[in-house]
């Protein structure tokens, strides 16, 4: 597969050094093409895309309040369909809090109701943008502004995929931008069928995560190595695993982030014990709804 | 034309019907749902082409509206109370935007202790949030400020939203003008205009800082402001189809009145016959309806209070450690001492045409000189 050699977004906008979910808004509108409609929440997009006048996604951009992503989706789709404009992609891109946490209620109903749009949540497990506190999709150990050592945070991330899996809608994928080509041909997959589909994509933040900004791209690969973040779909129903973790020590992942320097040894064996009861579980779902 | 008989509930789903309504988002919430139940009926019988979203909260349901308003869709959404409140911050969102949304609210007492009937502190309290605010005192009223919002909505690219007490005109059954095609040439007439364009790629509502963010909210006030002014013409065009007008403020009675009843809503058709029971009795007194809250028709009420002894302003909503709403608004915007606060029919609490006499009365006669709570006990 060839990357498409257009850039719709721009290269002068305001993310950190090293963001994961700049590269990642990158590729998606390569995949996705300029006829793409974005809403965006309280998030570092929110920053990135520049202040008053500017727009560096080079796509409609509606910046909405934090907890509205999937429903303002719903509302642009809705009208699009009345004027007839069946061309049109509409993706909410939203942070790990604007997914898990306060915006999980708009996206439950907009999956049951099977609006047909993408929804993207880049994760950058915490709240980065207001300055590192934990969400529910901080991983077990986890230091964050709001979890500080020694109350490193204790219970496992919430499971995404698998919530949204619940409301049986046409597509499910998680992505990193480790494999630029695989994320490329989920959007594409997601924009050719009709309904809700979720993308999830791990989000490696170096000021967050506390690791140097040249780096992105392997901590990225080494969260699926290591079985931290699997890359998986499922379309229809149907789960395929499109990666299978090699089983890395997890420590490789773990020692290369400053936020889990402080991390005691039984958070990282409780880390240890819940990837494996996902990786063990997506097995079995893989196995019989394969 | 033609006659029906219906509650303000009905009136606004016909009015929705006849509307060219893009987009409906809404939840149920009593007692507003009728009017979502009749849309959601028009569309099912094919009487009406619209798109309804049904979503799992009033959050979401202005969420929506905004979106598809955003995509320059003509779009509608219907709440009430608690759910108007759990909306709030969208409320924000969407006037901040420029966005044209028409919406129904059914005015209900905020709990605790839970109530489900007439109060307006659910809309006043949504006061600051940008809204055109209308405030319907029948079903006819209902019907005919639902067509004229849309289109000053989107003359002024403002959300409206039309006030109606719950229960006392959401669902007390009244005959009611139905236009057949004459209505056409007026609510055909489309001035959406989407933001959302892929050809011409832009953000909306991003990061401003201080000297972008003064300007835009300037505008924004200049926006809602004009439309005092752009109200009058179109009411100018409706008039001429319908034969019935509406302004801002609405005046009955005699001139230079000695005492002059203030209401919004439902109190506003009970201050009609105390008017004519004051007079009867040679108290010379005039009624002034707020039609239009915000904008705050100022110079309208200056008009109206010409030659004024006394005003009492009787307001169905509190504002908790300051008392009526409207009174404040209107001691405020015109200056003025000769004003009485009556603050009433909270939770649904009944207020009759006795009840303002009296209250009329004893503020002539000095007994009354303070602002009040007229609560006669169970």
């Amino acid at each position: 597969m060839i990357i498409p050699k257009e850039e719709i977004m721009k290269s002068n906008h305001l993310a950190c050094p090293g963001c994961g979910a700049a590269l990642a808004m990158r590729l998606a509108l390569k995949a996705l093409g300029k006829k793409t409609i974005v809403v965006i929440p309280a998030c570092c997009w929110t920053i990135i895309n520049g202040t008053w006048g500017n727009n560096f996604a080079g796509v409609p951009v509606f910046h909405t309040a934090f907890a509205t992503t999937a429903a303002v989706a719903a509302g642009i789709r809705a009208t699009l369909e009345m004027q007839g404009k069946d061309d049109i992609t509409v993706m909410g891109w939203a942070g790990d809090g604007g997914t898990f946490d306060i915006g999980l209620q708009a996206l439950s109903g907009a999956a049951e109701r099977n609006d047909d749009i993408i929804y993207v949540c880049y994760d950058n497990e915490a709240y980065m943008n207001t300055g590192i506190q934990r969400s529910s999709a901080t991983p077990i150990g986890a230091e964050t502004t709001t979890t500080p050592s020694p109350i490193v945070k204790d219970r496992p991330k919430k499971d995404l995929m698998e919530i949204v899996a619940a409301h049986d809608v046409p597509y499910i994928a998680s992505a990193t931008v480790a494999y630029p080509t695989d994320l490329i041909k989920k959007f594409q997959k997601a924009k050719s069928k009709k309904g809700f589909k979720l993308i999830h994509i791990l989000s490696p933040c170096p000021p967050g995560h506390k690791f140097p900004e040249n780096k992105t791209v392997e901590i990225s690969k080494l969260a699926v190595e290591t079985g931290v973040f699997l890359l998986y779909e499922i379309e229809d129903g149907k789960y395929r695993i499109n990666k299978k973790p090699k089983f890395k020590d997890l420590d490789e992942y773990l020692d290369i982030q400053g936020r889990f320097r402080n991390t005691p040894k039984e958070q990282r064996e409780a880390l240890k014990e819940a990837i494996k009861k996902r990786w063990e579980y997506l097995l079995v779902k893989a196995e019989h709804f394969g | 034309m033609k006659r029906l008989v219906l509650g303000g509930n009905d009136a606004v789903a016909y009015a929705v019907k006849q509307s060219h309504v893009d987009v409906v988002s809404a939840y149920p919430i009593t007692p507003q749902t009728s009017i979502i139940e009749k849309i959601a009926s028009f569309i099912a019988s094919g009487d009406m082409k619209a798109r309804f979203i049904k979503v799992e909260s009033e959050h979401s349901a202005m969420a929506a509206a905004m979106g598809a308003s955003a995509a320059g869709g003509r779009v509608f959404t219907a709440t009430s109370s608690q759910g108007l409140l759990y909306m709030h911050e969208v409320l924000h969102w969407a006037a901040g935007a420029s966005l044209p949304i028409v919406m129904a609210n059914a005015n209900r007492a905020v709990a605790p202790p839970w109530s489900i009937w007439a109060e307006q502190t659910d809309s006043l309290s949504q006061r600051d949030t940008g809204w055109i605010q209308f405030y319907a005192s029948n079903s006819q009223e209902a019907y005919d400020i639902l067509f004229l919002s849309f289109r000053l909505a989107e003359r002024v690219k403002n959300p409206v939203m039309v006030c109606m007490d719950g229960f006392l005109v959401t669902h007390t059954k009244e005959p009611v003008v139905i236009f057949g095609d004459e209505i056409e040439e007026f609510i055909s007439v489309k001035e959406t205009t989407p933001l959302l364009e892929v050809d011409r790629p832009k953000a909306i509502g991003a990061l401003a800082f201080p000297q972008d963010y003064m300007p835009v909210k300037i505008e924004q006030h200049k926006r809602i402001s004009s439309a005092l002014a752009e109200f009058k013409t179109l009411s100018d065009q409706f008039e001429k189809i319908s034969s019935r007008r509406y302004d801002p403020v609405y005046v009955y009675g005699e001139e230079n009145a000695d005492i002059v009843i203030v209401a919004m809503g439902s109190n506003a058709e009970t201050a009609h016959l105390a008017v004519d029971l004051l007079n009867r009795d040679g108290i010379k007194s005039k009624l002034v309806k707020i039609v239009m809250f915000r904008p705050f028709p100022k110079d309208e009420l200056i008009k109206a209070f010409e030659g004024a002894e006394k005003i009492a302003v009787f307001d169905r909503n509190i504002s908790m450690g300051k008392g009526g709403i409207t009174k404040d608004e209107i001691v405020g915007a015109l200056g003025i001492n000769n004003v009485v606060g009556i603050v009433c029919g909270l939770g649904g609490a009944d207020v009759t045409e006795n009840d303002m006499v009296k209250v009329a009365k004893d503020i002539l006669e000095g007994k009354i000189q303070e602002d009040m709570i007229l609560w006669g006990g169970r």
